[in-house]
């Protein structure tokens, strides 16, 4: 079945690991939508959270292959129902004196938070899971969006679960 | 104790047990090539005449000894010769440990004289690579590649190191080598269901792969086949990690694997898959192959299990290990329907031979007359195309390690080097290189090097003229035309080989083939033999890629 997972991947944080892992991705054919990078919490140590598009096969097959870099420690899936995944997005839309109320009401119904006020836009700071962030997209898209960024997404398991363990 | 870089270099060789190292001098490895002057004592290196020979000298030794295989190579061209080389290794899971010298850290990153970015450059080929910016860190780094790469499954491991690095002292202090790990990473409940799926097999078939060599479990399968009574088939590359001679043995499978391993593969209830990975050329159409079998795999590496194939019970660990304990577990069993079926279909080949002509030598009569004339514990190399498939199908393996093949990255030019690197591993051993003119060409500068350190090497060229593979797909699949694949080059080989300062001799035709052989072998000498073969010989049978054995080709021209 086609589907998006999310797999947490624990690495050591030598030079050149994140070369590593985006290499394997496009040498094996991943298909992959989002990858963020950050410290782990303790040292030497980086913590990458990967979206991946595919089939349970080959969800196995990307764990399987990413464990074999020397640098990855661990690697497994992060589901849906058992954990939080958010991401941060920083948005400009062009804006008039006329829908300044309406936009600032479509985003604060997201709990976006207007951060800067430009001539002829707003921009605003929102975060929530990927799919939230994608229907504000498509709200605020309507009254033209000059441009954002999107952090990517970040994911733990619920509960006392976590990837050292 | 104080060292330097380089003599730190040395000491941790001598740690992993390393006498032997293959590779070539330069501006970027003087420091190392110094520490190797004044070990030369202790470490025996090969200079080759060319850094991809001395990488493929390191592979033949690895996987003719079992020992990793180390080569040294400077910063920039030094190091990028070395790339082939690396990726034929790891494409085949052979251990070796490469180490080239970089510019200076003060120099880097700078386009430099001769700077490459070679870790970069071999990450998709390596296990795994380092580059060690302090001296601090380089015996733990060396240390750490040699476990890599001779661990799990094997590979290559590339160290790249700053000239100032190999220059640098520092406290060096001895480690004896790590013991390896525990392997078997399989539950009983997995070796119990896996145990029960072969109970209830009436038609078993082994594929065996280059994992069972590899991981010197020759006896291992043996006695689990045996156990069982179930055929043996394999790929190229696990050629003698099972007796051609045993009546399990039923021979190669895949492109040009018999018309029974084909067979068996089709009709089979259950493929054991032991070390091999379903790679294109033994499971053409992966969707097809072995669909009315359910599947075993048994390997090392868990990202082989449902990469081609989709298996139904894997079991992961050392393949020692791993058939000792299923081997304890299944019943002994027989299938003599079975076996006697596969028997009869080896009988219906379908392939005849060309009729024998005066003109040229037949390929089969030469390696069936080596094989005769060979002992079985002689080492049998080859090159990349016709001639190795011939020799695939041909010839009886034994033992193992008596057999270096590039299989899977196909590497033209492999042969000589190889050849070499096997010889220097096996003193007193005689090496058999079967090259084509075409893969000759290509690194016949390591002829050089067969003389310098007087090699017991017998290389047979089986000389069509031709580019006979890709000539022989252009019949197939290009309607005869043979675009750039018709060289007819007149290089002498013999008074080539005695240019270089070894023996050369010809063979014309099979009546003479005998004599020429018998005088080859009579002495330890290195030689040349130039085999006259027809340019239109093919090798069949063949499954066209992406197909199974129902379209088998046993038929051309």
């Amino acid at each position: 079945m086609e589907n998006k997972q999310i797999i947490g991947l624990l690495v050591q944080n030598h030079p050149g690991v994140l070369l590593r892992v985006t290499s394997l991705v496009t040498r094996r054919g991943f298909n992959i939508d989002s990858l963020t990078v950050s410290p782990a919490g303790f040292e030497g140590y980086s913590r990458m959270t990967v979206r991946l598009s595919g089939d349970d096969n080959q969800v196995e097959q990307f764990i399987n292959q990413m464990l074999k870099i020397v640098d990855v420690k661990k690697a497994e899936v992060l589901p849906e129902d058992t954990s939080v995944a958010m991401e941060l997005l920083l948005v400009k839309v062009s804006s008039d004196r006329d829908n300044k109320n309406d936009i600032i009401a479509v985003t604060s119904a997201y709990h976006a938070s207007l951060v800067n006020l430009g001539e002829h836009s707003l921009t605003f700071r929102a975060s929530g899971t990927p799919a939230q962030i994608d229907t504000l997209i498509t709200e605020l898209s309507t009254y033209g969006i000059l441009e954002m960024a999107r952090t990517g997404i970040a994911a733990l398991a619920n509960g006392d679960t976590t990837l050292t363990k | 104790m104080q060292l330097n870089g380089s003599q730190i270099i040395a000491e941790c060789l001598l740690e992993q047990g390393v006498d032997t190292v293959f590779g070539y001098p330069g501006g970027a490895v003087l420091n190392i090539y110094d520490a190797l002057y004044q070990y030369s004592d202790k470490i025996t290196h090969i200079l080759s005449a060319h850094e991809q020979g001395a990488a493929h000298a390191a592979d033949g030794y690895a996987r003719s000894t079992g020992k990793c295989g180390v080569v040294i190579a400077t910063s920039g061209p030094g190091a990028t010769n070395l790339v082939t080389g690396i990726a034929t290794a790891y494409m085949d899971s052979i251990p070796m440990v490469a180490i080239t010298g970089n510019v200076s850290n003060d120099l880097l990153a700078r386009d430099s004289f001769q700077e490459v970015d070679i870790t970069g450059i071999t990450m998709p080929i390596t296990k795994h690579n380092f580059i060690v910016k302090n001296v601090a860190d380089l015996a733990n780094v060396i240390r750490k590649a040699f476990r890599i790469a001779m661990s799990g499954r094997k590979g290559p491991v590339l160290i790249d190191i700053p000239k100032d690095v190999t220059g640098a002292l520092c406290e060096y202090t001895p480690m004896p080598p790590r013991q390896s790990e525990n392997t078997l990473f399989s539950t009983d409940e997995d070796f119990a269901a896996a145990a029960q799926a072969i109970n209830a097999a009436s038609r078993p078939m082994i594929y065996m792969g280059g994992g069972v060599v590899s991981s010197d479990a020759e006896k291992q399968l043996l006695a689990f086949a045996e156990k069982i009574d179930c055929p043996v088939a394999t790929s190229i590359m696990g050629l003698g990690g099972f007796p051609s001679s045993h009546r399990l043995f039923i021979g190669t499978i895949g492109m040009h694997g018999g018309y029974e391993t084909g067979k068996a593969t089709d009709n089979c209830d259950l493929i054991i898959a032991v070390g091999a990975r379903f790679s294109d050329r033994v499971a053409g159409d992966r969707k097809k192959f072995g669909e009315k079998a359910t599947i075993i795999q048994l390997d090392i590496d868990k990202a082989e299990i449902n990469k081609n194939v989709m298996i139904d019970y894997s079991l992961v660990g050392d393949l020692k290990d791993t058939l000792s304990k299923l081997t304890e577990t299944v019943s002994a069993t027989k299938h003599d329907e079975w076996t006697t079926q596969l028997a009869e279909w080896a009988k219906n080949s379908g392939v005849t031979e060309t009729p024998k002509s005066d003109q040229y030598a037949h390929p089969y009569h030469i390696i069936e007359a080596v094989n005769k004339l060979a002992n079985e514990d002689d080492i049998i190399v080859t090159d990349v195309g016709q001639h190795q498939m011939w020799v695939s199908q041909k010839y009886r393996f034994e033992q193992p390690r008596r057999w270096c093949t590039s299989g899977g990255l196909g590497t033209m030019g492999y042969g000589l080097g190889a050849a070499i690197g096997a010889a220097v591993g096996n003193p007193g051993k005689r090496v058999i290189l079967f090259t084509g003119d075409g893969s000759f060409h290509m690194n016949l500068n390591e002829l050089a090097t067969v003389c310098s350190y007087h090699l017991p090497i017998t290389i047979i060229v089986l000389n069509n003229t031709v580019l006979g593979m890709v000539r022989q797909w252009q019949k197939l699949f290009y309607g005869n035309r043979f675009s750039q694949t018709d060289p007819h080059r007149r290089t002498d080989f013999p008074s080539l080989a005695q240019a270089f300062g070894i023996k050369g001799l010809r063979i014309h035709n099979d009546d003479d083939a005998e004599a020429v052989l018998n005088e080859a072998f009579a002495s330890e000498e290195p030689v040349v033999i130039d085999c006259r073969i027809s340019p239109d010989e093919n090798v069949l049978p063949m499954i066209p890629p992406g197909k199974t054995v129902d379209d088998m080709i046993t038929e051309m021209e």
